[in-house]
């Protein structure tokens, strides 16, 4: 246990890339095998971050579980991680849709050892980015993600993937080019790539700014700004924020079922993340001046992202959209603190940011579970289009609970988890930014007609003949791959409380 | 006494006469043998420089037994190239041998 | 058992019914049934325990019966929720506890339980007369959790937990509405339903969210108790159109009950609503749903009449509200005279009745709107009950019917016949009241409890509860604002004229339709919740009578008056009796009830209604309700829909931000090839091949010394020694 406590979150972190590792030396003709082994490597994860989730100790100030090993010595950067009570939540919430989504990959068929051997780094990377708590090792997991699900998407998508994965991997890693910059220039200014010392050196730095030994005749606040703008826009594209949005419609749609949920579940969050994590913490002025800017944005995803998902006629491409408009409310939360910062609203902008945590965490769960049943319908109907189901609920009645359930969490019904994040991102946000919350309530009206034009379209409707005779409910596997979303749901919709203990005294004392 | 300069004279002469018979002439043993005038005109110079300057040390014949030995072995080998190419090509004049060109 | 424990437990039963029946129950009828009639059956005595409690409690007001625990952090603080009984939510409970057990019994016998399943109904389609319904389970789940809705809603101690209930309500809505989703109809209705109330939804979580920010609680004895917090609201600003920070949230708040009560303008959903089964229709718009937007403003009485006193000109809230209240209350009864469809009547005479309501708490007559509430929750409930007992009379008479027409035709028996019986099922509408008559005769109990509950609809007198509540908003209008009492009064007369229709065009006359000739009554499981409420709905009034009512007031004390104003904290006063409310009201029902029985009591078959010949345009106009769902069609939903399709996706996002994404690629990929062309391949290659170029142009013009021949080779050494040994001797010695 002791070699356990010391180091959980670097087992945590590679135990995924061991896994695949391991994968890549089984037999690749034994898909039974590989698939359960994949199945097996992913919940070893799983029940660490459920021990760290026990572990963790809210009401310690700083992060925890923390570990740091000498790196580049040379430019300060060294193996640095940690967490708080923002990174748990995502941690686990990684951890968990890892496993659920290999247990959704049990239809794909083809090089079955590479598919498993990828998600299994994706998971790395993805948990690096939340455990990182160095700038340098941080740009380094943000980039590992990507590969894994460029190939997701390309070897085993649907047919524009090609068009689909190339965007994707394109468009964020443009956007990375300006992270990687401003990364480069914090740490040669602060002199380290260490996180803890950024955030106390950054935010107050007003010394001429001299990057590598170059003078750069620009005002400090300039560069600062620029630099800013540079974060803003990488996890802007990220998150997605519009008008960065339309790589995700196109990945979403084309990716396979499991790298729809691992996408829209946990790849959004780590723009949502990048801003708390830093953002926010280095350049509180900045996105102060900017934070109508950014509320605006965000409002222009909420509304844009509700219409665009309720045009759709695909229903992949309508849960995709719904993302944009769900990750929204995690931005206006942002751009509320963000605005806050030293007045007086830091009340209010505790709420704020605790809703958009929460709400990250939950679109990690209703989203993944839509995309999940996305996939149950569409293995059996080979047809992502709303005008071909029609009327199916008689022809699978479970099928049908499940997904009027996980889309009244999605609509953000009160009861379930949707309701609590975006009450709370509301509750927040009114006092600060009162017009824009009236704006994004436009889209929660929106919300409401695009969940129900997908129920509608794919359950009611005029009674289809043309199913009568497939199979089309959903079965065992499939039903314990969507429960434990659908346990949290509902336990996060009734009892907030045991999420929110964990997520709430971290934004107090970051924001407070 | 003969003075030197005569000698080195004759053997001047008889270098080019050899020089000559080297660049001019068209049959390969004919240079052949322009080249055995040039090493004895060699020999020639070697011996009087030998008699005439150090006359007690034995160097100087010594180089030109040398130089002797090495003129009859390349006549031998150089005969025997011009055989092996005259039973090739049917020929013993020097410019007509030029496979060895660009 | 602490009645705070017990009031924790009153929505549980129906909830866990839900989960039951959901997870476990829901293929066999039986159990199904067990399960739902059971848990709201035990709702039902707690609820009627916990009103036992409240009406023996004293000062209950000030109070109330209340327990809450933490649950939601909010920044610093956390939020609480709870349960709290004061005398609004007590009335309240009572009524919804014996309304919803009435729905619920009801349900059973019009589902047709114990009927065998017919082989020809289909799952998402309504079962052919006779059958039982397919989806049996899903219904009584669906009404079990709507009925956890509501009573979380009425027990709820803060806004937050109301909302919620409200929310919940508003999902059960949607699937019960469309429940019967094979019809498009009900499709439609079933969305139409969701976002028209989500509109109103959305404006009320502005007025959760504006409350909380100022006040830091949600909890309703904190606000609405304390004059300090009213009065503080009252004084701060909101910035938007001068209304103060009260003003403001309480008209968020009222668009809530706007959109959830169906007034003007979000009524739209409420009439295509019908499309449920009629149980539904009883739950949404009489029992539960409705009745909630109307329990949100009279519990935020105190905050929507801030500042104001009986006698005082109306605050601009107020003036809204009652506007909006009485313009719905006139609105929807000029519509409901033109209506054929049994319970489209019903429809518009519920909204019109909720606008009653409205205009109530907009004047400030609390106790008013509350008695008119509990009164209408009976009757209507009573009313759409036995509209579908008389639908399902008209379905087997039309069953019947067309097996007769079908053994009348021997030549066309099996499948042809089936067809033709089932060809004859569509055409022929069994809720056109036009097609109904003379089913007193065939349904007496179905006829005698509906002609009860439609004279109290009407406010016969004395005898039905409705004439109390109406009669008592109706001295408070006269009171407060004549104009309102005008369109209350003219209201009340429509609404009379078309209860008399509706009974007239139903009930008497003879049959105008084989369907209604073999009509006959209900089972008795159907029958007996309309016997309760019937009873209700005549007794309930005597509960309210004013103490100054002419002979009769005073012999009963008015009980209602004294316990519902103890909600207040500034308890109001009962209005003063007067005289020509009453003598209006008088006039009005009765006058209404005779006109309208005397034209309809004996429609021939086949006739045009004698409105539409007399009104003509005009009455077509009130037939398309004015036309104002083709209006939203044109104005609102299908330029959002275009919106949506069209700007954002295909335009938007499609041509301009991924074209700019793709013109960004292609000027990429032109920089590329332009690199390509002109300096790789140009300049990079083409140094690369000029230097190889050159050396081969070199090797050329070099090889010529290699003759091949011996000769010049030794005598360009030659040439080369004399050289060397001229520089080395002459140049350098």
């Amino acid at each position: 246990m002791g070699l356990l406590d010391s180091h959980l979150l670097t087992w945590i972190l590679f135990a995924p890339a061991i896994g695949a590792v391991l994968m890549l030396l089984l037999p690749a003709d034994r898909p039974r095998l590989l698939r359960r082994a994949a199945f097996a490597f992913s919940l070893v994860p799983l029940a660490l971050s459920i021990y760290l989730w026990i572990g963790y100790d809210p009401a310690r100030a700083g992060y925890q579980f923390v570990e740091q090993v000498a790196w580049y010595v040379n430019i300060g950067s060294s193996y640095h991680v940690g967490v708080d009570g923002i990174s748990v939540p995502m941690v686990l919430l990684t951890t968990l849709l890892t496993p659920l989504a290999l247990l959704i990959s049990w239809s794909v068929e083809e090089r079955i050892r590479s598919y498993m051997a990828l998600f299994l780094f994706l998971e790395t990377g993805m948990l690096g980015v939340f455990l990182s708590l160095d700038l340098l090792l941080f740009f380094v997991f943000w980039e590992i993600g990507l590969v894994p699900m460029y190939f997701l998407i390309n070897q085993w998508g649907s047919a524009n993937r090609n068009y689909a994965s190339f965007k994707f991997l394109i468009i964020t890693m443009a956007g990375s080019l300006g992270l990687l910059l401003a990364i480069q220039l914090i740490g040669l200014t602060v002199g380290t790539f260490d996180l803890t010392t950024i955030t106390r050196v950054w935010p107050t730095y007003a010394a001429s700014l001299s990057v590598a030994g170059l003078p750069v005749n620009l005002p400090v606040e300039t560069v600062k700004a620029i630099a800013f703008w540079a974060f803003v826009i990488a996890f802007a594209i990220k998150v997605p924020v519009w008008p960065f949005h339309t790589w995700l419609p196109d990945a979403h749609t084309e990716a396979p079922t499991a790298g729809s949920m691992i996408l829209a579940g946990v790849l959004l969050k780590l723009g949502g993340y990048g801003f708390l994590r830093l953002v926010l913490p280095l350049y509180p002025q900045q996105a102060s001046a900017f934070a109508g800017a950014l509320a605006a944005l965000a409002v222009l995803s909420i509304v844009l992202g509700a219409f665009g998902s309720w045009g759709q006629s695909d229903f992949k491409r309508l849960v995709a959209y719904s993302s944009v408009n769900h990750m929204g409310f995690v931005l206006l939360g942002v751009a509320a603190a963000a605005r806050a910062y030293g007045t007086l609203s830091a009340n209010d902008a505790i709420i704020a940011v605790n809703g958009a945590v929460l709400q990250m965490f939950n679109h990690g769960l209703s989203a993944a579970g839509m995309f999940l049943l996305v996939g149950v319908i569409y293995e059996r109907t080979h047809t992502r289009e709303l005008s071909a189901y029609r009327g199916l609920f008689p022809l699978a009645p479970v099928y049908g609970g499940i997904l009027i359930f996980t889309a009244m969490a999605s609509l953000g019904l009160p009861g379930l988890n949707g309701f609590i994040s975006e009450y709370m991102v509301v509750q927040g946000t009114w006092p600060i930014f009162s017009a824009y919350t009236a704006l994004a309530m436009i889209g929660l009206l929106i919300t409401g007609a695009y969940i129900l034009k997908a129920i509608g379209s794919v359950l009611h409707g005029p009674l289809n003949e043309s199913w009568a005779g497939h199979k089309l409910e959903i079965n065992r596997r499939e039903v314990l791959a969507i429960a434990p979303l659908m346990v949290l749901m509902l336990s996060i919709g009734v009892w907030p409380m045991w999420i929110l203990r964990v997520i709430e005294p971290t934004v107090m004392r970051l924001f407070g | 006494m003969i003075p030197l300069s005569w000698y080195l004279l004759l053997a001047a002469a008889l270098f080019c006469i050899g020089l000559y018979g080297v660049l001019g002439r068209r049959n390969a043993v004919a240079v052949l043998m322009g080249i055995e005038l040039m090493l004895n005109a060699v020999n020639i110079n070697l011996v009087a420089f030998w008699r005439y300057l150090t006359p007690t040390v034995i160097a100087g014949q010594a180089f030109a037994i040398i130089v002797f030995a090495v003129a009859a072995s390349e006549a031998a080998v150089g005969l025997a190239l011009i055989i092996s190419i005259y039973r090739q090509r049917s020929t013993v004049i020097a410019e007509d041998i030029d496979l060895m060109k660009w | 058992m602490p009645t705070t424990l017990l009031i924790w437990l009153i929505p549980l039963p129906p909830l866990l019914a839900f989960g039951l029946i959901v997870l476990w129950a829901n293929r066999s009828p039986r159990v199904s049934t067990a399960v739902a009639v059971g848990g709201m059956a035990l709702s039902w005595v707690f609820g009627l325990v916990v009103f036992a409690a409240a009406v023996g409690a004293e000062h209950l007001g000030a109070e109330p019966f209340a327990s809450s625990i933490p649950w939601l952090p909010l920044g610093t603080e956390v939020l609480r929720i709870g349960i709290l009984v004061d005398p609004l939510s007590a009335i309240t409970l009572f009524f919804v506890v014996w309304t919803c057990l009435a729905i619920f019994v009801y349900s059973i016998g019009y589902s047709n339980f114990g009927k065998a399943r017919d082989p020809q109904d289909r799952p998402g389609l309504p079962p052919h007369a006779g059958g039982v319904e397919p989806l049996y389970g899903r219904f009584f789940a669906f009404l079990s959790l709507f009925a956890f809705g509501m009573l979380t809603l009425v027990l709820s101690d803060n806004l937050l937990l109301l909302f919620i209930g409200w929310e919940i309500m508003g999902l059960c809505s949607y699937l019960l509405i469309g429940f019967w989703f094979g019809k498009e109809s009900a499709r439609k209705a079933m969305v139409k339903a969701f976002i028209t109330t989500r509109v109103g939804d959305v404006f009320m979580l502005l007025g959760i969210a504006a409350l909380y920010s100022f006040t830091g609680t949600l909890s309703f004895h904190e606000i609405l108790r304390s004059p300090d917090t009213l009065n503080a609201l009252a004084a701060a600003p909101s910035g938007v159109l001068g209304l103060s920070l009260a003003g403001l949230i309480g008209l968020l708040l009222f668009a809530g009950t706007v959109g959830k009560s169906a007034q003007f303008p979000l009524h739209v959903w409420l009439p295509d609503a019908m499309e449920g089964p009629t149980p539904v229709s009883a739950m949404i718009h009489a029992a539960a749903m409705v009745s909630a937007g109307i329990y949100l403003i009279l519990r935020f009485f105190p905050l929507l009449t801030v500042g104001w006193h009986p006698g005082e000109p109306l605050t601009t809230t107020m003036l809204v509200i009652s506007a909006v209240g009485a313009f719905t209350a006139l609105f929807a009864s000029t519509i409901a005279v033109a209506q054929n469809d049994i319970k489209r009547v019903l429809a518009y005479s519920t909204i019109s009745q909720l606008g009653y309501m409205v205009a109530a708490v907009g004047i400030g007559a609390f106790v008013a709107a509350a008695f008119h509430l509990v009164t209408h929750a009976f009757f209507k409930a009573l009313l759409f009950l036995g509209s579908g007992s008389v639908i399902h009379g008209m379905e087997h008479g039309l069953a019947a019917s067309s097996k007769n027409a079908a053994q009348a035709m021997p030549g066309q028996g099996g499948p042809a016949g089936q067809s033709g019986a089932h060809a004859g099922h569509d055409h022929v509408d069994p809720q056109d009241m036009l097609n109904m008559g003379g089913l007193r005769r065939k349904m007496p109990w179905t006829f005698w409890t509906f002609l009860i509950g439609g004279l109290a609809l009407a406010g016969f007198p004395i005898v039905t509860a409705g004439f109390w509540s109406k009669d008592e908003i109706l001295s408070a209008a006269f009171g407060t604002h004549t104009l309102v009492f005008v369109l209350l009064a003219l209201a009340a007369l429509l609404t009379a004229l078309y209860t008399a229709r509706q009974i007239g065009m139903t009930f008497f006359g003879s049959p105008r339709s084989p369907a209604a000739e073999h009509a006959h009554e209900s089972r008795p499981v159907m029958l007996a919740p309309l016997v309760l409420l019937s009873v209700f709905s005549i007794a309930a009034g005597w509960a309210g009578i004013h103490h100054e009512f002419p002979v009769i007031g005073g012999w009963i004390p008015n009980w209602f008056e004294e316990f519902v104003a103890g909600a207040l904290a500034a308890h109001p006063e009962a209005t003063a009796f007067a005289l020509p409310p009453l003598l209006t009201s008088l006039v009005v029902s009765l006058g209404g009830l005779t006109l309208g029985f005397l034209i309809y009591r004996r429609l021939p078959r086949g006739a045009v209604d004698p409105l539409a010949r007399w009104l003509g345009p005009v009455h077509t106009l009130l037939r398309n309700k004015y036309y104002v769902d083709e209006l939203y069609a044109a104005v609102v939903v299908r330029p959002a829909y275009w919106f949506g399709e069209t700007f954002v996706y295909a335009w938007t996002d499609r041509k301009v931000i991924d074209g700019v994404l793709h013109g960004a690629a292609r000027l990429v990929l032109a920089v590329g090839a332009w690199l390509r062309h002109w300096i790789d391949l140009l300049i990079v290659n083409g140094f690369g091949d000029l230097v190889g170029g050159a050396t081969k142009g070199a090797g050329r013009m070099f090889r010529v010394i290699q003759s091949g021949r011996v000769q010049a080779y030794l005598a360009a050494g030659l040439l080369f020694a004399g050289l060397m040994l001229s520089y080395m001797l002459l140049v350098r010695p």
